[in-house]
């Protein structure tokens, strides 16, 4: 681990403001150590030489004085270094979710939205420990260290010398120990993702494991993997402790050979007891940042580990380029109103084979349009396509005009629900509204009727990723969210996939009959779907085929 | 079940099927054993010598430099070496012993807090956001360690090396030891002030922010691809961004009141040496009290402040660990526990002779906490061999007839197996005889090897692929490389269709004599599903097995020996 990594310098740059005022901070700090063991020195002394209490007295409210100051300053830097924190992590967070954003996601199911959202924020979170313990002392150590090391050789060379010599010690041990330690580090990490990954899978299975009766194991297996944990990480800790040994050893050394040293001086007649006394008293705190670092090291290793994850997945956004170039108008003659796919065939993945033939084929203004297929044969890719989340190759265009190159944001006439309705925390209303700034309650109304969903109330309040509605219920609402999003936005596409897969058959009907009315009115409605009811139902229908079966699709076109 | 063999054995072991509490995961994280005790041994040890090296460096340099012969020295010099090196040395052994001994305790505190949700999982858990819970078991499970660590050692660490200071000074001047045990006092009572109440207001609103926060992260991420299509995304992100300000605003308010305390130990150190030279200076010029004397009484204070400047640190830790462990005891719900059937019950199943396999008789059922049933059925009986169809609307009370059978939750009235009533019966006994095929079927983040081996483990890869071809997902299994394709996080790469077959497939594995099917085609296509439930019947009755299939949705064809339907909440006879 380096001490301040560049590139937090970079991605972050709240920092800059925090380390200025923690410098300013660490001056005072300065300031106060020398003037305390100054003052306290020179009171033992005085009482020595025989100073009375009342001559003292202006020394020891200096005493407190400076105590207090020194107070100040102590409290300054806690409440500074976690504002500090919670900037940094703001900007990292963001500059995360920013990253994420452009990877897109089939990039983010790959990774896993889960350990994602662990990462920015768990991950982020270690960072507190870093700012509010680490790098307050680190720059102390720069400050603090330095020039009480002149000083202490200004009032005794001997001394001075001890203490550099020591000194360079402590960092040459560090660096040998975290160069040791960095590849274990990694691993615990690593581990430590892993076993919260194992364990939110075992706590979501636990019902899937009673009914195989398999419940028994899971307890040997988590204290299988917990103990797998501790030897990990003790592993690590014996080393990284023996850092903390090291520093230790030779801080405490270093104070007990200064003061040895001063003391044969002082039996010697060789020194007077103000300067060795003041010297005692600011040798240990040479060594105290420095300690403080190496005890803080561990603590803020697993932050700067956890941006080191936040780094690899900022530079991965990095070399992308920025929203490729906006594709050309075909001329208005060649124009087919609707959606046409031409030879098109999508990859879900930029290196995954491809599973369906090519495709060609229209959905037209005012037709229900199905689009059915075996299972796994990349339904819903082609619909990543035409969203702009995935990649393909032919062509495919809008009323004549290509989609390649379109951010997925901005097309504003695709109104389309996915298969996991994807809801999130909020009343079924929102979920419905959702990307409408002022929300229409007749539209809602409208939508809901039109899903199917009248059962349900717009006011239900549901739990992160929609918890508390079934499958069905969950399904509807996805769906009168494109309604809704369609009709509000006057958009000429509406995308349903698999909209009916959990649903009743005379739901299912209802449904049918509503999304015919829709098409009805100029509407270009595909429907991925194998239910008789929609297959029925249909203007037209498209059949993807897997790639193995023939290079040829069908297109069927009822009247 | 060690009793298997004796038919009419009762399960001896019932594991604890109670709602967990704040102080029963305190207690668990409490790390025991020689480790800790060593560990404590060390870190007071390490603080004596602290306090050892200052007074006796200070000491030294006082005496010589009264210049006695070197020998009155000699004492001095060798403690201050032998301090020096004993703080390292018990330091280390200290953190090593800890550490430990925390781990070790982690240990535990994970087992016994899956061991206790087991029994009661899925009815008996509170109904918690997805993030929350992630949120709660991972990191607050985690937080335990610091129960010995960060509050216990350093506290008693604290403690013990403040006595032996007070008492040490007040050898060489009771004045000072008075001095110094006021400002420790003074130094705790404001350390406690500062991190009881005003970090603790800060921190009682942490926990839900940082709920909130991963909560907004696990929505904006998990739904990213809608968030965007909709154009809702700088909606969603200002919801993040804003739960993140509102967590930095509560963590810098928390520091605030840690910053008070850390200041109150630079005050106070100050202030205990200034109480110290104040009483002991008249002393001295008395001739009470000798020159090394009075450097000790001005040094020592340093030092004991030194140890004691953890104590900040571990109240503030303490309500950490607390408010973990509450969120971890929330984790259950007292009021659905008890409607968990008890891991108790015979461990084998006896047939009555001549009985049917499944006789239901003025059943009722009801969800967990809810007071009225869900659902009733007045007579059913159901013969071995039979294949029965459910059908119902959705929310009509099916899942709930699912996880009665399979002993999720309780019922009143009669349930008999084989002429056995079900409530008689090890919850675990009854799982063996019924399989239930969940409507969202659980895939672990593993290969489709593992997903398929945990249903029956001694299957070969040969047995694994003539199932999958069974379900319809052999040609899928060998376009994705094979057993050892993963099925991605929640069964992320698999489709609603693929993970359906996959699960019905672990329920073939398994064997079931009877196997009940929660909407096992709600998301796999028409044309495959007729197949699908006609390939799984079939195989069903040539093994003599029974299947009671719950729809929605109508299912075609003559497959099934009698059809029922649920309406308002009642068993109905077919249409």
């Amino acid at each position: 681990m380096r001490p301040l990594d560049p590139r937090l310098l970079r991605y972050a740059r709240s920092i800059r403001v925090f380390l200025a005022a923690q410098t300013l901070i660490g001056l005072v700090t300065t300031a106060c150590v020398i003037g305390f063991a100054a003052v306290l020195t020179r009171i033992v002394t005085g009482a020595l030489d025989g100073d009375s209490l009342s001559v003292l007295g202006p020394w020891l409210g200096a005493l407190v004085g400076v105590a207090a100051v020194r107070a100040l300053t102590v409290w300054a830097s806690e409440t500074l270094s976690m504002r500090a924190a919670g900037r940094v992590k703001a900007e990292l967070r963001g500059k995360i979710l920013d990253a994420t954003r452009k990877l897109g996601p089939s990039w983010l199911a790959r990774r896993g939205s889960i350990s994602v959202a662990t990462l920015s924020g768990r991950g982020m979170d270690a960072l507190d420990d870093y700012f509010a313990k680490y790098l307050p002392q680190l720059i102390l150590t720069a400050l603090v260290t330095p020039i009480l090391v002149v000083v202490i050789w200004w009032q005794d060379w001997v001394s001075g010398i001890v203490v550099v010599v020591t000194l360079p010690l402590i960092p040459f041990f560090m660096a040998l120990v975290g160069w040791a330690t960095q590849s274990i580090q990694r691993n615990q990490w690593d581990t430590l993702g892993k076993l919260s990954r194992g364990f939110v899978d075992l706590l979501g299975g636990l019902a899937t494991l009673k009914i195989f009766g398999r419940q028994h194991r899971q307890a040997d297996r988590m204290r299988t993997i917990t103990a797998d944990y501790r030897r990990a990480t003790m592993k690590v800790l014996r080393v990284t402790f023996l850092s903390g040994f090291v520093l230790e050893l030779a801080s405490s050394l270093a104070v007990a050979i200064v003061a040895v040293g001063i003391g044969l001086r002082l039996v010697e007649g060789n020194m007077v007891l103000s300067v060795g006394l003041f010297v005692l008293l600011l040798a240990p705190e040479v060594f105290l940042p420095l300690r403080n670092v190496g005890t803080n090291f561990h603590a803020a290793a697993e932050g700067v580990t956890a941006s080191e994850d936040a780094f690899e997945i900022l530079d991965a956004a990095a070399v992308l380029p920025e929203g490729a170039a906006r594709a050309v108008l075909a001329s208005a003659d060649s124009a087919t109103p609707g959606i046409a796919f031409v030879e098109v065939r999508a990859q879900h993945e930029a290196d995954a084979p491809l599973a369906h033939a090519p495709l060609t084929a229209t959905v037209a203004p005012g037709t229900l349009t199905v689009l059915s297929g075996p299972s796994g044969v990349g339904k819903s890719s082609l619909v990543g396509a035409l969203l702009g989340f995935t990649d393909y190759v032919g062509e495919i265009t809008r009323d004549g005009a290509s989609l390649r190159g379109v951010p997925a944001g901005e097309r504003d006439w695709l109104a389309w629900s996915p298969q996991r309705p994807g809801l999130t925390a909020g009343t079924i209303a929102e979920n419905v509204t959702l990307g409408d700034d002022v929300p229409d309650p007749e539209t809602l109304a409208w939508a809901l009727e039109t899903a199917a969903a009248t059962d349900l109330d717009p006011a239900r309040d549901l739990g992160v990723a929609g918890a508390g509605l079934s499958g069905g219920q969950a399904q509807r609402v996805g769906i009168a969210r494109a309604l809704y999003r369609q009709r509000r936005r006057n958009c000429a596409v509406l995308i349903l996939d698999e909209p009916s897969s959990a649903l009743d058959h005379a739901t299912e009907d209802v449904l049918v009959q509503n999304l015919r009315a829709l098409a009805a009115t100029g509407v270009s409605v595909l429907v991925l779907s194998h239910r008789q009811a929609f297959l029925s139902g249909a203007d037209a229908r498209i059949s993807l085929t897997p790639v193995s079966v023939s290079a040829a699709e069908t297109i069927e076109v009822d009247a | 079940m060690s009793d298997t063999l004796n038919p009419a054995a009762t399960a001896t072991t019932s594991p604890t099927r109670t709602a967990v509490t704040t102080r029963d995961v305190l207690r668990a994280a409490r790390p025991r054993g020689k480790y800790a005790t060593g560990g404590l041994l060390a870190a007071i040890g390490s603080a004596l010598s602290t306090v050892a090296l200052m007074a006796c460096s200070a000491y030294l340099i006082t005496r010589a430099s009264e210049m006695p012969p070197i020998m009155y020295l000699n004492m001095a010099i060798v403690g201050v070496r032998a301090f020096a090196l004993g703080r390292a040395f018990f330091r280390y052994l200290d953190r090593l012993f800890s550490h430990e001994a925390a781990f070790r305790q982690l240990e535990t505190v994970r087992v016994g807090l899956l061991e206790r949700l087991l029994p009661i999982a899925p009815a008996g858990l509170a109904r918690s956001r997805r993030g929350s819970l992630l949120s709660t078991l991972v990191s607050d499970v985690d937080e335990m360690q610091n129960l010995g660590l960060r509050v216990i050692q350093p506290l008693l660490t604290a403690l013990g090396v403040s006595i032996v200071a007070v008492v040490g000074v007040a050898f060489l001047s009771p004045g000072a030891a008075l001095g110094l045990a006021l400002a420790l006092i003074l130094t705790f009572a404001l350390s406690a002030w500062a991190i009881s109440v005003v970090a603790a207001r800060a921190e009682r609103s942490l926990a839900p922010q940082r709920a909130t926060l991963l909560d907004a992260l696990v929505d904006y991420l998990g739904a990213l691809d809608v968030l965007v299509a909709y154009g809702a995304e700088p909606a969603a992100r200002a919801r993040v961004d804003a739960a993140d300000r509102a967590l930095t605003n509560s963590l810098v308010k928390r520091a605030s009141g840690t910053g008070i305390a850390a200041a109150a130990i630079a005050l106070f150190t100050g202030v205990a040496i200034a109480i110290a030279m104040i009483s002991a200076i008249p002393v001295l010029q008395e001739g009470g009290l000798s020159g090394p004397g009075l450097a000790v009484l001005a040094l020592v204070p340093l030092a004991v402040f030194e140890v004691v400047a953890n104590v900040p640190l571990a109240l503030g830790a303490w309500r950490q660990v607390r408010s973990s462990a509450e969120r971890i005891a929330n984790a259950t719900d007292a009021e659905r526990v008890a409607d968990v059937p008890a891991e108790v019950g015979l461990t084998e199943l006896v047939p009555v002779a001549d009985a049917d396999l499944l006789t239901l008789s003025n059943v009722a059922i009801r969800h967990p906490g809810a007071t009225e049933p869900a659902l009733r059925i007045d007579a059913l009986s159901i013969g071995a061999g039979e294949s029965l169809l459910i059908e119902g609307p959705s929310g009509a009370g099916k899942t709930t007839l699912a996880h009665a059978l399979v002993r999720f939750i309780d019922y009143s009235g009669s349930i008999r197996l084989q002429g056995v009533e079900l409530s008689d019966l090890h919850p675990d006994t009854v799982r063996n005889e019924i399989g239930l095929c969940e409507q969202v079927p659980y895939l672990f983040d593993e290969d489709i090897r593992q997903n398929l081996l945990f249903a029956h483990d001694t299957a070969t890869d040969r047995d694994l692929e003539v199932i999958l071809d069974q379900v319809g997902l052999g040609d899928w299994m060998r376009e994705r490389g094979g057993l050892s394709a993963r099925v991605g996080e929640r069964g992320a790469l698999v489709s609603g269709g693929q993970a359906q077959r996959l699960a019905l497939a672990r329920a073939l594995l398994h064997e079931f004599p009877v196997i009940v099917l929660d909407e096992p085609t709600a998301s796999v296509e028409g044309d495959l599903a007729t197949a699908l439930i006609a390939d799984l019947v079939n195989a069903a009755r040539a093994h003599g097995r029974t299947v009671i299939l719950i729809s929605h949705a109508d299912v075609a064809g003559d497959l099934f020996d009698r059809r029922l339907r649920i309406e308002a909440g009642a068993l109905v006879s077919a249409r």
